[in-house]
């Protein structure tokens, strides 16, 4: 019996359940499990090191700047510039506004690493527009709930900054790459369900835009959207490494809200950078505090727990791929994506390595499949912002969002089994 | 009894192997009454946490390199001064002999003492053109580890010295970020470097070795009998590892040369050592201590 | 009292993320334009980012924007939700002052009597820990705050308000 294993997520359980703060929660049960190995003084020792040597990456400062850089670009009136092109793109299909908010949420995923911004960006602006249309607005909901998650596939990713980070540094030109296809993937599914579903219920197309609309939308997106080539352009070509691009992209965002655009004036910015260190600060101290869990669970052997009882069920890579899949799905349904992301990864990244899988393609799965916890009941953070921008309670979503939960585990199954969805554009691009 | 060993390496490198084999010796000196438990990449923390645990006691033993050492004894810093060996012969010696027990011993006072050098060779630089002379560096971007003595030396080379972190200096090679790196050869192939620089320089700059510490409390913790066997398995480690390396080393050119397409260059030292020559009069001048030791290593060289 | 915590705190966190984007922004300059690579900006902003983060997140606890599953918590009323709030209060009190205070002080002090120093910019790595210890300090004040509101039998600010949960 390894009273660690106990300990450590007995005592984290127990204590996110009662509404600990999570970052607090890993902390406190990090500083229990350390008890069972060293002194009272050493264990509080260990982890007040990690709450700060956790956090010192060069690789980390990317986290706040693209998140800097994403509010930036939102209050600068960027999404309305996206949804509008998304339109002018998805208009003529059947359910052509749901196929606009997927397209929007990709777009706005391009540019910026959050999901949430995503959802209530993107959520802000379609909703009414849906509603006038005559869009139900538990489907219209749940087609914005599902699709904002793609922009943590597609790169810019604080997602899988902080993956490289867990894992002593999987390249992150690499990750980024490899997000491009089943993000796309991920939004193209999306749009055939939603697309089923509305011509079923019979919502209108758009009107066809004149070729002037047409010229005129894609010119007022064109330098919102140059972001990506300013930030991909500028890793794959050797500009610069990802932190010194999302330190580009904050100076590029602030040129178009503050100068060409003129929408943002410099007495709005402390507000928007306290923002963004708060919200940037939720997760680093989660990161700091589950530095200091992944040592404990060192000390407590419990990654190797983990993968004997692993293995013990099975020795067949496929199913333990799948028994990992069927893991993390639960522990997406209740934990949000950083804190399983950090929490997780070390325990399984050895298991699936010792299978010959690549650390790139389990970054993509995993998060892929942390995609779909964000948008599940009882905790999700995406789910909770979706519903409050649609005004819509989160009971009713869930009946609309069963579909695309299908058509997303499908996904994950086949971007689990075919690595080369995720590998096949780093090799081209990158040699990787 | 069983002492926890925390390094940064995959458990199929090398170093790993050589200090299971340093556990395993002690486990079978002592008839199993001490075991040394391994672990492999920086699962109890980096090498500078660990070594911060180890001070503190809440980690029994740590391996660490010569060049992160320096910010907790000074001492070290001799080993990371370019040239200051003469020899693959001459470095062996300094080690394996007085000077470099008298080393390992020095950091008492720090909290912690070392028990044995792990030898990892020689670095050198690499990049997408032959380095032959100081002049075929000039105006290049070099990668550094955050070192002030390897920042230093790159410096007086007349290269540019770029810190980029090891996670991203694969993609910083390949895009352009820097020109070259410096490293010992496994960087090739473990890094896999090889696959985007193309010509490995053989200038053997400096000769930095990993170093396997033990804290002072769990040192103190040892019976005599134990405290020998611990020296002797350190040492057997010591001895195995300098005759493990020359082999790696050779399967490592061979591999990057069939399979990645790197050539190796023989160069002529006297050039670089010639430009990086202030460096170690600035060392020795910075301590007397240090200006002894450095002094006895030359010395070792006759 | 806690206005005024605020306030400095929010003037700080401005202020060092604003010199985090000069310092990566200057490493690429010096790069490129000046063709010298700085040496030290790589050290200068991750022991900033640390700063940021610490700070930041004593912070973040003060406005109760700290990610919580608090379903349980708000499904009380009364006297029972008073009394969860609190016990989770204490906890993170008791969090603070044991790691981040206790042993962060250890922890800076042990650093600066080992003489360590960091490798570019030659400063003791005993200064940069200290923000363990300072966001250890605040976090126990915002906690000790709000106890008190909790004991006057009201749901602190930090608690009644519905931010959403950012990611
Ligand atoms: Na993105
Ligand atoms: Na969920």
């Amino acid at each position: 019996m390894n009273w660690a294993v106990i300990i450590l997520f007995g005592s984290f359980f127990v204590l996110m359940a009662v509404g600990v703060p999570i970052a607090f929660s890993i902390g406190i049960s990090a500083t229990l499990t350390f008890l069972l190995f060293m002194s009272f003084d050493q264990s509080v020792f260990v982890v007040a090191q990690q709450m700060a040597s956790g956090l010192d990456s060069f690789t980390l400062l990317a986290i706040p700047f693209f998140i800097l850089a994403g509010n930036i670009m939102n209050r600068g009136g960027l999404a309305i510039r996206l949804v509008a092109l998304a339109q002018v793109l998805g208009g003529r299909l059947p359910g052509a506004l749901a196929h606009c908010n997927v397209i929007a949420n990709m777009m706005f995923g391009s540019i910026s690493g959050s999901a949430v911004a995503s959802a209530a960006a993107v959520g802000g602006v379609m909703a009414p527009l849906q509603k006038k249309e005559g869009y139900d607005p538990a489907f219209s909901a749940a087609v914005n709930i599902a699709s904002s998650p793609t922009g943590l596939l597609i790169p810019p990713s604080t997602t899988f900054i902080v993956y490289s980070l867990i894992t002593g540094g999987t390249s992150i030109s690499a990750l980024f790459v490899a997000g491009y296809l089943p993000g796309i993937l991920m939004g193209l599914s999306l749009m055939m369900v939603a697309g089923f579903i509305a011509k079923k219920r019979g919502y209108p197309l758009m009107p066809r835009p004149s070729w002037r609309e047409v010229g005129i939308t894609v010119r007022d997106a064109i330098l919102p959207l140059g972001l990506i080539v300013v930030v991909m352009g500028g890793i794959v070509g050797g500009i610069f490494t990802a932190t010194e691009a999302s330190a580009a992209a904050v100076i590029y965002s602030l040129f178009l809200a503050l100068i060409w655009y003129g929408e943002l004036k410099i007495r709005d910015l402390p507000k928007i950078i306290l923002d963004s260190a708060v919200t940037t600060t939720t997760v680093l101290l989660m990161i700091g505090a589950s530095m200091a869990m992944s040592r404990a669970m060192a000390f407590g052997d419990i990654p190797y727990t983990v993968s004997d009882l692993l293995l013990g069920l099975s020795d067949n890579p496929l199913v333990v791929l799948l028994l990992i899949n069927v893991a993390l799905l639960v522990v997406g349904t209740f934990m949000d994506m950083t804190p399983a992301l950090l929490i997780f990864t070390p325990i399984f990244l050895p298991v699936v390595q010792n299978l010959g899988m690549d650390p790139v393609h389990f970054g993509v799965v995993m998060t892929l499949n942390l995609c779909i916890g964000v948008c599940t009941p009882p905790v999700g953070s995406v789910l909770f912002i979706g519903c409050s921008i649609a005004n819509v309670p989160i009971d009713r979503v869930i009946r609309p969002l069963l579909p695309f939960y299908a058509v997303l585990i499908a996904l994950l199954l086949l971007v689990t089994y075919v690595p080369d969805i995720s590998l096949f554009l780093p090799r081209l691009i990158l040699n990787y | 009894k069983t002492l926890r060993l925390n390094h940064n390496n995959p458990p199929e490198h090398p170093l790993h192997v050589a200090m299971q084999l340093m556990a395993d010796r002690v486990e079978e000196l002592t008839n199993g009454d001490l075991k040394i438990r391994v672990y492999a990449n920086s699962q109890l923390g980096t090498q500078r946490e660990s070594m911060e645990l180890v001070q503190n006691c809440s980690l029994d033993m740590a391996k660490s390199n010569t060049s992160e050492l320096e910010a907790f004894d000074t001492d070290y810093a001799a080993f990371n001064l370019p040239f200051l060996f003469q020899s693959e012969e001459h470095f062996w010696n300094v080690i394996n002999g007085e000077i470099g027990q008298d080393v390992l011993d020095a950091s008492v006072d720090h909290g912690f003492r070392g028990i044995s050098y792990l030898t990892e060779g020689a670095r050198s630089f690499y990049a997408n053109k032959p380095i032959l002379s100081p002049d075929d560096l000039k105006g290049m971007k070099i990668r550094v580890q955050p070192s002030p003595s390897a920042i230093r030396m790159v410096e007086l080379l007349g290269a540019s010295p770029t810190p980029i972190s090891w996670g991203e200096l694969y993609s910083a090679l390949q895009q352009g970020v820097v020109d070259g790196a410096e490293n010992n050869p496994t960087a090739l192939t473990t890094g896999r470097h090889g696959e985007v620089t193309k010509h490995y320089s053989l200038d053997e700059h400096t000769m930095v070795p990993s170093v396997v510490v033990i804290s002072n409390c769990a040192w103190d913790d040892l019976s005599d009998e134990e405290k020998t066997a611990l020296n002797e398995a350190a040492k057997e480690s010591m001895a195995f590892q300098r005759d493990q390396w020359q082999g790696i080393v050779d399967a490592t050119f061979a591999e990057a040369k069939a399979d990645m397409g790197v050539s190796i260059h023989e160069v002529d030292k006297a050039p670089f050592m010639a430009a990086v020559s202030p460096m170690i009069e600035e060392t020795a001048g910075s301590s007397e201590r240090i200006g002894d030791l450095i002094d006895r290593i030359q010395k070792a060289a006759n | 009292m806690k206005q005024a915590l605020d306030s400095l705190q929010r003037s700080v966190i401005v202020v060092v993320f604003v010199v985090l984007v000069i310092c990566v922004s200057w490493q690429v300059i010096t790069r490129y334009i000046l063709g010298v690579p700085s040496t030290i900006t790589d050290e200068i902003a991750r022991f900033l980012f640390i700063w940021l983060a610490l700070l930041g997140g004593a912070y973040t606890y003060g406005q109760g924007r700290h990610l919580a599953i608090d379903t349980i918590a708000r499904s009380l009323t009364g006297r029972n939700r008073l009394i969860v709030e609190a016990c989770i209060t204490v906890l993170v009190a008791a969090f603070a002052a044991c790691v981040l205070v206790w042993g962060g002080l250890q922890l800076v002090f042990q650093t600066l009597s080992a003489g360590q120093i960091s490798p570019s910019l030659r400063i003791p790595m005993g200064y940069v820990y200290c923000a363990v210890p300072i966001s250890g300090v605040v976090i126990l004040c915002y906690a000790v705050s709000q106890l008190i509101t909790l004991a006057r039998g009201r749901l602190p600010d930090a608690i009644t308000q519905d931010v959403p949960p950012v990611e």
